[in-house]
């Protein structure tokens, strides 16, 4: 009897592994034209209504469904038209007229026109969620005629036309979606898995926790998608997106793939890594409301022991470059806002046995666990002693309200909402911006933005984000690590590439073909 | 037995008070701002200051506890932070997925659970104990892996992630259970095609609680084996096969059945981190999203779901226990 068990396990375990093998999926179509793009997400976007959507993993959906009056031209901070063909700014800098595309169709046949474009606008003040304050300075809005579309705004806002262009800026939604769904909260219900946009995808799937489906829309005005579908599929795990991505289940992996395995992929022929410029920022905030980092020389002494362009060629290897820069670069002539930090002799002086502790938010390509290492053997050769703490998004926010609590240093990688150095300073180093984690405060640079925020003139208001710029970089109040290419791993038969460096982590779904 | 019934029930809502102020503490204890999260870098100081007091985070936390008490004795369990949706439609969504795994599971473990006790309980039965305590001492995620590098990415036997293939177009209802709506619905296909998707999650979470049960059982057998009865089932002549089955097992079967019991406890928190490998679309999921967006009243809606599940099955297993073992009833 002993003998005759395991045999009925090793049966009953075979009978199960076989009829699993009977369902294989079905072939993929061959060919250049239509076919299926399957994508992978790490987490749930949580919803698809573009005036709530704030996040990085979701994207491409939002950008594929959706459109807004201007975007980037690909590989570019320079905007292009979207659903304005053309617009112009008044001279004092309050009136922006748009002038709008006709003949444009939103997914559910519904004409667009400027009405549309202003419900949609309105929709998203009304919700004011995180993205609103894009419109916060409108003052009025008008619609003349069908296709032109007027804004005043209260107060000359330089970077505005960007907010029109970024990936979270407003987007129009089908005004019927918007009337027939309206309920009590400007249709947010119906908005957070249902999404009726002018973009070339329909959103015709959004399941929570497993997969959105994107169906090319056939009506759209511009240039057709060349693939029929986007299947989009939630896998949290990286390594499962690479077991898939190497069977071919998957056509790209768009984020996060493990920076120590990008050699290993160069040499697979069936795959390509593709990287881009991105105004990515990886960031070091330090703490200048607390000893011991109040004192500035020891900030100083602090950035030039952690020797930080060995430390970024060692951990991006060719994927990213020292920040030269206060801002992404591309965002700012460099020269404007210069940062450099010449490595120094490391002594067991220069730290005095300083305590430090050290914060940095998890990522899945294991890059700020491996800086956040380096900077801690650095730091201790130079004599200091550094506790480093992996943390989440939300306690790493709630360090402001605590400072003497808060940790000495604080690392992330962050981007701009948009293209313009207001959008990086704003959130990052005034002293109220919503990424200041550790409350930097400036009153000479919070003066000098507020300045340029309303200089109509380029090159004036530039000299003043340039100006700020290095009063920060003189003061070491965040060390500028490393400007990060976007890293993509892709199945070789993927052509058609299109990428905007404002858009991190997506690709233009509607280029991409299946070769 | 309904009075039975009616100390269980008083004990569950006991736990799931315990289970929720618990979770209320730790919330209070752990710095997070979850709503500056939520509001985005660039909300004013006012817009976040206006939500966390929409959210009602700006009330001392004994207020905070009341209100949620209130509310969920009426069964709403708040919105979630993150998917700003009430926490119970997306329970009510994530749940299906997990039951359909974590019972899957647990069948698995008993199966092998109990093919290693009776096997190892006369000495036997090495083969299968190297191989489940083997897997059973690999960390789960790193098992996970292993499984599918072997039979996904190698052999191509089974699907790489997920629970259903997406063009299969399965049907939604009645139970939100995969195999089960398959065979009502006469949709062989789906339930195929469901059972290799849960082949190799279902064998993650199971090894485990084998081993577990495997040796309970097998210690819970040896005691019984050298007892009277048993030397007079023998003493009649009996087959080893029919002493063992028919006479050892019954008597043996309490000790196991209270190992199962705590084993779905271990087989839920498991679920978190196998539900990530494989992209299962689960509760566990769910979870490991709710606490990195540190998303609480998601992270309590499940907590409590999970608590009263765990309650309910050792009700079910103490039921069992009485059953299999007549003595037990003459207390």
């Amino acid at each position: 009897m002993s003998r005759r068990l395991p045999l009925l396990v090793a049966v009953l375990l075979a009978a199960v592994l076989v009829g699993s093998a009977c369902s294989s999926t079905p072939t993929p179509p061959q060919g250049g034209e239509g076919g299926t793009l399957q994508l992978a997400y790490l987490a749930d976007m949580a919803q698809a209504d573009p005036d709530v959507f704030y996040d990085i993993e979701g994207n491409t959906v939002i950008l594929s469904v959706y459109e807004g009056l201007l975007k980037y031209k690909p590989d570019s901070t320079e905007i292009i038209p979207s659903l304005a063909e053309s617009w112009e700014v008044s001279p004092d800098g309050l009136t922006y007229t748009f002038k709008l595309r006709s003949g444009v169709k939103f997914q559910d046949g519904t004409p667009f026109d400027s009405q549309a474009v202003k419900t949609s606008f309105q929709r998203r003040l009304d919700v004011g969620a995180a993205p609103s304050y894009m419109l916060e300075p409108v003052a009025s809005m008008q619609t003349p005629d069908a296709t032109t579309f007027v804004m005043r705004l209260k107060h000359p806002v330089a970077p505005f036309l960007h907010y029109m262009a970024s990936s979270w800026g407003p987007k129009v939604i089908s005004p019927k979606a918007l009337t027939d769904n309206a309920g009590k909260d400007h249709a947010q219900t119906w908005a957070n898995d249902h999404a009726i946009g002018t973009g070339p995808f329909q959103l015709t799937a959004f399941e929570r926790g497993q997969r959105y489906e994107l169906t090319r829309f056939d009506g759209y005005w511009g240039q057709k998608a060349h693939v029929d579908k986007v299947e989009i599929r939630i896998i949290p795990d990286i390594g499962t997106q690479r077991l898939q991505l190497q069977s071919g289940d998957l056509d790209a992996i768009l984020h996060s793939f493990p920076q120590a395995e990008l050699a290993s992929v160069k040499s697979n022929p069936d795959l390509q890594v593709q990287d881009f410029s991105s105004y990515l920022n990886n960031i070091i905030y330090l703490n200048t409301n607390k000893k011991p980092l109040s004192d500035p020389a020891l900030r100083k002494a602090l950035a030039s022991a952690i020797n930080r362009d060995s430390l970024v060629t060692e951990v991006y290897g060719t994927y990213a470059k020292p920040s030269s820069s206060t801002y992404p670069s591309g965002l700012l002539d460099p020269a404007l806002a210069p940062v450099a930090y010449p490595p120094s002799e490391t002594t067991a002086a220069v730290g005095g046995g300083k305590k430090l502790t050290f914060a940095y938010t998890a990522d899945d390509s294991g890059v700020h666990r491996r800086i956040a290492e380096l900077v801690q053997q650095r730091l201790d050769a130079a004599g200091f002693s550094v506790t480093i703490n992996e943390v989440q998004l939300p306690q790493v926010f709630e360090y402001v309200n605590d400072l003497q609590a808060a940790p000495d240093m604080v690392m992330q990688t962050n981007t701009p909402d948009g293209a313009h150095p207001d959008m990086w300073a704003r959130i990052e180093w005034y002293s109220t911006g919503g990424l200041n984690y550790l409350g930097y405060n400036s009153p000479q640079v919070d003066k000098l933005l507020d300045q340029a925020l309303e200089t109509t003139d380029k090159a004036t208001a530039d000299r003043a984000y340039g100006q700020a710029g290095k009063i920060l970089a003189q003061d070491t109040g965040i060390i500028f690590v490393a400007d990060p290419r976007d890293v993509m791993v892709l199945r070789k038969n993927l052509t058609g590439i299109e990428h905007v460096p404002n858009y991190p982590w997506a690709l233009n779904l509607a280029a991409l073909q299946k070769g | 037995m309904a009075r039975f019934a009616l100390t269980r029930l008083a004990s569950l809502v006991g736990i799931l008070l315990g289970l929720s102020v618990v979770v209320f503490v730790l919330a209070a204890v752990v710095p997070a701002d979850p709503v500056r999260a939520m509001v985005g870098a660039s909300a004013s100081p006012q817009i976040v200051e206006a939500k966390r007091h929409e959210l009602g985070l700006d009330r001392p936390l004994p207020a905070q506890y009341a209100r949620f008490l209130s509310r969920a004795v009426r069964g709403d369990l708040s919105m979630s932070l993150h998917t700003r949706r009430p926490v119970r439609t997306d329970i009510a969504a994530f749940l299906p997925a997990t039951v359909e795994l974590a019972a899957t599971a647990l069948a698995l473990a008993v199966v092998l659970g109990g093919a290693l006790g009776l096997l190892t309980a006369r000495g036997g039965g090495t083969t299968l104990r190297v191989a489940l305590v083997a897997g059973a001492s690999v960390p789960a995620f790193l098992l996970a892996l292993l499984l599918l590098m072997v039979f996904y990415a190698r052999f191509g036997w089974v699907p790489g992630s997920g629970r259903i293939s997406s063009d299969l177009g399965a049907p939604t209802g009645p139970t939100g259970l995969l195999i089960i709506d398959g065979l009502v619905h006469g949709r062989l296909d789906v339930v195929r095609d469901a059972l290799a998707h849960l082949a190799l999650p279902a064998l993650c979470l199971a090894l485990g609680p084998a081993v577990a049960l495997g040796r309970t059982l097998r210690s819970s057998l040896q005691t019984v084996l050298v007892s009277d009865h048993i030397r007079t089932a023998r003493a009649k002549a009996l087959t080893e096969r029919r002493v063992l089955l028919r006479h050892g097992v019954r008597p043996g079967l309490n000790a196991p059945l209270t190992m199962a019991g705590l084993q779905v406890g271990m087989l839920l928190a498991g679920v978190v981190v196998v539900e990530s490998v494989f992209a299962w679309p689960g509760l566990g999921l769910y979870t490991a999203r709710a606490i990195t967006s540190v998303d609480f009243p998601a992270i309590v809606g499940v907590t409590l779901v999970m608590g009263a599940v765990y309650v309910i099955i050792n009700a079910f297993v103490d039921v069992a226990q009485v059953a299999a073992d007549p003595r037990l009833r003459a207390r």
